[in-house]
């Protein structure tokens, strides 16, 4: 049976936020002006975007 | 939140996050929606808050600053061993606290001045991977040191408001409180971290 679309929404959406998450987690582990740079130009972009994904399929 | 906490935050964040995602027919149910909601909305952008004031406290870390090598003999000059050394006397007398020796003297103690330094600390990130790194002794600062700064600990200390120096001339006490007789660059406590002078100096300890 094919998943359906809000589902495909929530599990990309959950993808996203989890790499986000496991980006900053890494980035928390050494203490490096890169590592801040990591957390928010990679971490909270990704979990934004999950974020936003998730939401969107609240409404749609 | 201690950081050990903050990691094990994020790390129970993402495990959650990445389950529902694996398991995304549960949301089909009440309960599962409202598990979605918690682990795709609340906790993240919670976990998110909470790494982001740890990364802003580490900002302001001895440790933080000196992981560029440009800075690395800045680090060195905190343990010359010559009290004269306005930077070394400070740290290796704990005047100001040690793990946070150069966020201390270097924010601006004004409002905003937190989130100048951060933005400056952006700047020296853009140069040092983006643009020609310069020698560590042509680093200068941006607008002449501050009396602001030093006033925040020692206006209303005694060594400060009663030291014969700061007192020998009417008025002089009143000149430097309001900045314009500067404390490092008026020849009175003008040795600072002197990097160009660092090959002849002896040191209190091994630098790190």
């Amino acid at each position: 049976m094919e998943t359906p679309v809000v589902e495909r929404r929530i599990r990309w959406a959950s993808f996203l936020i989890g790499a986000g998450l496991l980006i900053q987690l890494g980035s928390l582990l050494v203490v490096h002006p890169l590592a801040f740079v990591a957390f928010l130009m990679l971490g909270c972009p990704l979990m934004a975007a999950g974020i936003v994904l998730y939401l969107l399929s609240l409404v749609s | 939140m201690p950081a050990s906490a903050i990691l094990l935050f994020c790390l129970g964040a993402a495990l959650i996050a990445l389950f529902v995602g694996f398991r995304v027919h549960f949301t089909r149910s009440r309960e599962g929606k409202m598990l979605a909601f918690v682990a795709l909305f609340a906790l993240p952008v919670m976990a998110a808050w909470t790494g982001f004031s740890e990364h802003m406290d580490r900002a302001e870390s001895t440790k933080f600053c000196l992981s560029c090598h440009v800075m690395g003999d800045f680090g060195k000059t905190l343990y010359i061993d010559d009290p004269s050394f306005i930077p070394a006397a400070h740290f290796q007398n704990n005047r100001i606290p040690r793990d946070h020796a150069c966020y201390t003297c270097h924010t601006d103690y004004a409002m905003f001045g937190s989130v100048r330094a951060k933005i400056r600390g952006m700047h020296h990130l853009q140069v040092q991977y983006f643009g020609t790194v310069p020698k560590p002794e042509d680093i200068k600062l941006y607008q002449p040191f501050n009396n602001r700064e030093c006033l925040h600990c020692h206006l209303g200390a005694r060594t400060f408001e009663q030291a014969s120096a700061h007192t020998k001339t009417p008025g002089q006490l009143d000149t430097i409180k309001s900045n314009k007789l500067s404390c490092v660059s008026s020849g009175c406590h003008e040795f600072v971290h002197n990097v160009a002078s660092l090959k002849d100096d002896t040191f209190w300890k091994e630098t790190p």
